[in-house]
C-alpha cells in the first residue's frame, strides 16, 4: 500500500482509531495484522519471505543471548547474517551476479549455464531486512536483551509505518516503545498530522512534479541541450530528497500519531558543509547502521590511514549496492568513497590555500557539497552506464540553445512554471510546532491539503526507494 | 485512570481544534473552488477533450459539422476554415473507441442532417480513450461510464478530489483556448504553433523509418463502427485520412488491409473516403511525421476545403490564409 494513496488514507484511519479503541494488550497483535495487511497489498506471497526472516532472526537472538561460548555465540550470529544475507542475495543480487558471469563467460569463449530468476523483487527488502540484522547484532554486542514475545518481535520488522522504506530502526529506540502502553495525546496527534501533510506534500507536489522533467529529459537524452540535462540532474536531486524525506516525514507522522517515535532520517542535507557532513544528514539510519555494524567492525578511523581509507571504500561500495543490483550504484557508491577520500588526502592542503570568505564560505561549501552529490546522482538515476555518460556528455556539450522546446523537454511551458513554482513552496511554506495556536496547524493543513489536490500529480506513483 | 481521562479529554481536544475546523474549511473552500473551477476552467475552453465530451453529451447543434478523431483530428482540421458552422471533437491519445462514443451520441441528435468527418488512422482500429481527465465531469453518464470501463474510479464521485491530478491539463488546455500560447485553437481544433527544428525532424524520420507498422483491425470495433454507419442513413460519414509523412510507410507491413479495410467501408452509400496519406508535403509542413504543424494544417485545409465543398450547403469563413501569406 502506497502513503499517497486514498487507500493509505482510510487505512490510516481505521487502524489508528482501532488502536486507540482497544485495550493495550491487543494492540501489538493489531499492529502486527494491519502491518501484514499493509505488507501483503503488494505481492501476498512475500509475506512469506518476511516470516521466514522473522522466525530466524527471533531464535537466534535468544539463542545468542543464552549461548555462554562466545565462538558457538558467533555461530549464531553468522547463521542468522547468513540467512538474511542469503535472502538479499537470492531476491536482489542473484539475477546482476548470473548477468556479470555471462558476461565474463563470453568474453571467454565459455557457455554460463546458471539459471535466470523471474521473480520480483520483494518491496523494501533490504530495508526491513537490515533492521533485522541490526537487532541480531545488537544481542550478540550486549547491547540488546533478547526480545522473548515473538509478536512484539515481528512487529519490530513489519512495524507498518517504516516497514518499507525505514527509518532503519535499533531494536533499543523500538522495542521499549511496542511494550510501552500507549495514550492518545494531542501533542502527538498534531504533530504527526503535520509531519504526515508536509511528507505528502514533499511526495505529490514536489517529487512527483520534478519526476515528469527528469523522466522525459532521460527517457529522450538525445533530443536533450546542456540546458535541460543540467537542469534535469540538478531537479532529480530535489526529486529524490522530497520522495524519500517525504517517504520518512509520513513514516514518522503515522507512528508519532499512535505515540512511537521513530528516528530522524534526514537533517537538511543539502546544507552540508562538506560531504562527511552530508553523510550525517542524509539516510542517517542507513548510513549509522553502516557505522555500527561494519565501519567500526572494521576498525573505522583508528587504523592506519590506508586502511581507514580502504574501510571508507569498502562502506560506500556497499552502500551502493545496498541500493540496487546495478554498476551505477556501485559507481555511485564509489564517487561518494573517492570524494571522502580527496577530502581526507587534501585535508591539510585545503585549509592552508583556501582563503577565508567569511559568510560566503558556508555558502561556497554547500554549493559544491550540492555539485558533488548531484554529479553522483546522475549515475545513481541511469539505467546503466551509458545513460549517465550520455547525461554528462549532454551537459558538458554546451549546448546552450534557446530550444524551448528541449528546455523544457517536451513538457510545456506549464510543466516547468508548475515545477519551480513546486520548488518555492517547498522553500517558503512554514512549518507549525503543535504548541503553536491550534489555528495555525488548521490552516497549515488545510493549505497543505487543498495544494495536494491542486498541484499533486496525477496517479499515486511509487516512493523511490521502495525498489531498495 | 488518571491518565485514561487525560487521554479522552486530549482526543476531544483535538476532535474540536482540529479535525472539525479542517474538515469545515476543506469542505467550504473545495465547494468553492469546484464550482468556479468547473464553470470557467473544466469548460472554459473549447479545446479541452473535457469540453468536447460534455458538448456531445448535452449540447444540439442542428446544422454543425462534427470532426471526429484523435490527435491527428484534433491538429488537423481547423473548422472555420471548412465548413459555415463546425466543431472539431478531435481527442489527444484517443482511439475508435472513442470516436464510436461521439459517433453515436451525434447521431441522438434527432433532425440533424450534416456530415459527420471521420479522421481515419492508418494504425487501424483501436483502443484507447485518452486521457482520463477528460471524462471525469461526465463520469456519471452511463455511456461514458461504459467507454471509462475499469479506468472508472469511485472518487469521481467526490467534487474537487475527483479532479486530483488533473487540475494542470485543465488550466493548460485553458491557457492555450485564452492565449493561443503555444497553439493555435479555432472551435475546438489545436494546432502546434512551436515548429520542430529541421535537425530534430531528421531524427524522428530515422526513428520512424526504424519503426515497424501494422495496419490493425479489433472485429468488435469495426462491427460497432459499421452498425452506426448502417442505421444512421441520413447522415453522410466522410473518412478523412490525413497527410502522413512518406518515411511512415516505410515500415508499413499490411498497407493493403488497410486499403482494404476502407473499399469495405465505401460499400456503404453513405461514407466517402478521403484519402490524403501520400499528399507530397515538405518536412517544414510537419510537427512530427504523423502530425502537421500550423503551417501544414493551413495548407491542408485549404486542400481539403475544395474537397469537402461537394459534401457541404453553405461555404465556410474564411480563415485559412491564401497561399501567398502561409509561407
Amino acid at each position: 500500500m502506497l502513503f499517497n494513496s486514498i487507500e493509505f488514507l482510510f487505512f490510516f484511519i481505521v487502524a489508528t482509531t482501532a488502536f486507540f479503541l482497544i485495550p493495550h494488550k491487543y494492540r501489538w497483535f493489531l499492529l502486527l495484522a494491519a502491518s501484514s495487511y499493509f505488507y501483503m497489498f503488494f505481492k501476498p506471497v512475500y509475506i512469506l519471505i518476511l516470516a521466514f526472516t522473522i522466525f530466524i532472526d527471533y531464535f537466534a537472538g535468544i539463542l545468542i543471548e543464552n549461548e555462554q561460548d562466545k565462538k558457538r555465540k558467533k555461530i549464531f550470529l553468522i547463521a542468522s547474517i547468513v540467512s538474511n544475507i542469503g535472502v538479499l542475495a537470492i531476491f536482489k543480487y542473484y539475477n546482476f551476479f548470473n548477468e556479470n558471469v555471462s558476461l565474463l563467460a563470453n568474453s571467454l569463449g565459455v557457455e554460463n549455464k546458471l539459471p535466470v530468476l523471474e521473480i520480483l523483487l520483494p518491496i523494501g527488502l533490504s530495508f526491513h531486512t537490515f533492521q533485522a540484522m541490526s537487532y541480531t547484532f545488537e544481542v550478540y554486542y550486549g547491547r540488546q536483551k533478547s526480545e522473548k514475545h515473538l509478536g512484539i518481535y515481528a512487529l519490530y520488522v513489519m512495524f507498518y509505518p517504516q516497514l518499507v522504506a525505514g527509518p532503519i530502526e535499533r531494536p533499543q529506540h523500538i522495542l521499549p516503545q511496542l511494550h510501552q502502553k500507549k495514550y492518545f495525546s494531542y501533542e502527538n496527534a498534531v504533530t504527526g498530522l503535520n509531519w504526515i501533510a508536509i511528507g505528502l506534500f514533499k511526495k505529490m507536489v514536489v517529487a512527483d512534479r520534478l519526476a515528469v522533467y527528469v523522466n522525459s529529459v532521460y527517457g529522450d537524452i538525445e533530443s536533450a541541450n546542456s540546458i535541460s540535462a543540467f537542469l534535469a540532474v540538478c531537479f532529480f536531486s530535489i526529486q529524490i530528497y522530497c520522495d524519500f524525506a517525504g517517504y520518512s516525514d509520513i513514516a514518522r507522522g503515522t507512528a508519532k500519531f499512535m505515540g512511537y517515535d521513530l528516528m530522524i532520517n534526514f537533517n537538511r542535507p543539502y546544507s552540508a558543509q562538506s560531504i562527511s557532513d552530508f553523510w550525517n544528514r542524509w539516510h542517517i539510519s542507513l548510513s549509522t547502521w553502516f557505522r555500527d555494524y561494519l565501519y567500526i567492525p572494521l576498525g573505522g578511523s583508528w587504523v592506519p590511514k590506508w586502511k581507514w581509507l580502504r574501510n571508507l571504500t569498502i562502506v560506500f561500495i556497499l552502500s551502493g549496492l545496498w541500493h540496487g543490483a546495478n554498476w551505477t550504484f556501485i559507481i555511485w557508491g564509489t564517487l561518494h568513497a573517492a570524494y571522502l577520500i580527496f577530502a581526507i588526502v587534501t585535508k591539510d592542503v585545503r585549509e592552508k590555500i583556501t582563503p577565508s570568505l567569511g559568510i560566503f564560505n558556508k555558502y561556497l561549501n554547500q554549493v559544491f557539497v550540492f555539485s558533488l552529490v548531484t554529479f553522483a546522482w546522475i549515475f545513481f538515476r541511469a539505467e546503466n552506464f551509458e545513460q549517465a555518460n550520455q547525461v554528462i556528455a549532454k551537459i558538458f556539450s554546451f549546448d546552450f540553445s534557446l530550444n524551448f522546446a528541449k528546455i523544457f523537454a517536451h513538457q510545456g511551458p506549464v510543466n516547468m512554471a508548475l515545477t519551480f513554482c513546486s520548488i518555492l513552496l517547498w522553500v517558503v511554506i512554514p512549518f507549525p510546532k503543535y504548541k503553536e495556536n491550534p489555528s495555525r496547524n488548521v490552516l497549515f493543513l488545510v493549505l497543505i491539503t487543498i495544494l495536494i489536490i491542486t498541484l499533486g500529480k496525477n496517479g499515486a506513483t511509487e516512493f523511490i526507494y521502495f525498489q531498495f | 485512570m488518571e491518565q485514561q481521562n487525560l487521554s479522552i479529554s486530549s482526543s476531544k481536544k483535538f476532535l474540536a481544534r482540529i479535525v472539525l475546523p479542517f474538515v469545515i474549511l476543506v469542505v467550504t473552500i473545495a465547494a468553492i473552488l469546484n464550482y468556479y473551477f468547473e464553470k470557467k476552467i473544466v469548460l472554459g475552453s473549447a479545446n479541452a477533450g473535457v469540453y468536447k465530451v460534455n458538448r456531445i453529451i448535452t449540447e444540439t447543434h442542428l446544422n454543425e459539422v462534427g470532426f471526429f478523431g484523435s490527435s491527428r483530428a484534433e491538429g488537423t482540421f481547423l473548422p472555420d476554415s471548412l465548413v459555415k458552422d463546425g466543431f472539431n471533437y478531435g481527442i489527444f491519445g484517443s482511439q475508435d473507441d472513442v470516436i464510436c462514443f461521439f459517433l453515436k451520441e451525434e447521431c441522438k441528435k434527432l433532425g440533424k442532417t450534416a456530415p459527420l468527418i471521420i479522421n481515419f488512422d492508418l494504425d487501424g482500429l483501436d483502443y484507447s480513450i485518452g486521457d482520463q481527465s477528460n471524462y471525469i465531469y461526465n463520469s456519471g453518464y452511463q455511456p461514458v461510464k461504459s467507454l471509462l470501463g475499469s479506468e472508472y474510479k469511485n472518487i469521481f464521485r467526490i467534487p474537487f478530489v475527483k479532479y486530483s491530478g488533473y487540475f494542470e491539463m485543465y488550466t493548460k488546455a485553458y491557457i492555450n483556448d485564452k492565449l493561443n500560447l503555444t497553439r493555435y485553437t479555432n472551435k475546438g481544433a489545436s494546432v502546434e504553433k512551436i515548429e520542430t527544428s529541421a535537425a530534430y525532424f531528421e531524427e524522428l524520420i530515422t526513428r520512424q523509418l526504424k519503426a515497424e507498422r501494422v495496419f490493425k483491425n479489433e472485429p468488435k470495433l469495426a462491427a460497432e463502427l459499421e452498425q452506426i454507419i448502417k442505421s444512421n442513413p441520413q447522415r453522410k460519414f466522410i473518412f478523412v485520412i490525413t497527410p502522413y509523412h512518406e518515411s511512415f510507410f516505410n515500415g508499413y507491413s499490411n498497407i493493403q488491409d488497410a486499403e482494404n479495410y476502407l473499399a469495405s467501408l465505401k460499400k456503404n452509400t453513405n461514407v466517402a473516403v478521403l484519402d490524403f496519406s501520400r499528399i507530397n508535403f515538405p518536412n517544414e509542413y510537419f510537427y512530427d511525421t504523423r502530425h502537421l504543424n500550423l503551417k501544414g494544417a493551413f495548407a491542408f485545409n485549404r486542400i481539403l476545403k475544395d474537397s469537402l465543398s461537394n459534401y457541404m450547403d453553405n461555404e465556410p469563413k474564411q480563415l485559412v490564409p491564401d497561399s501567398t501569406t502561409v509561407n
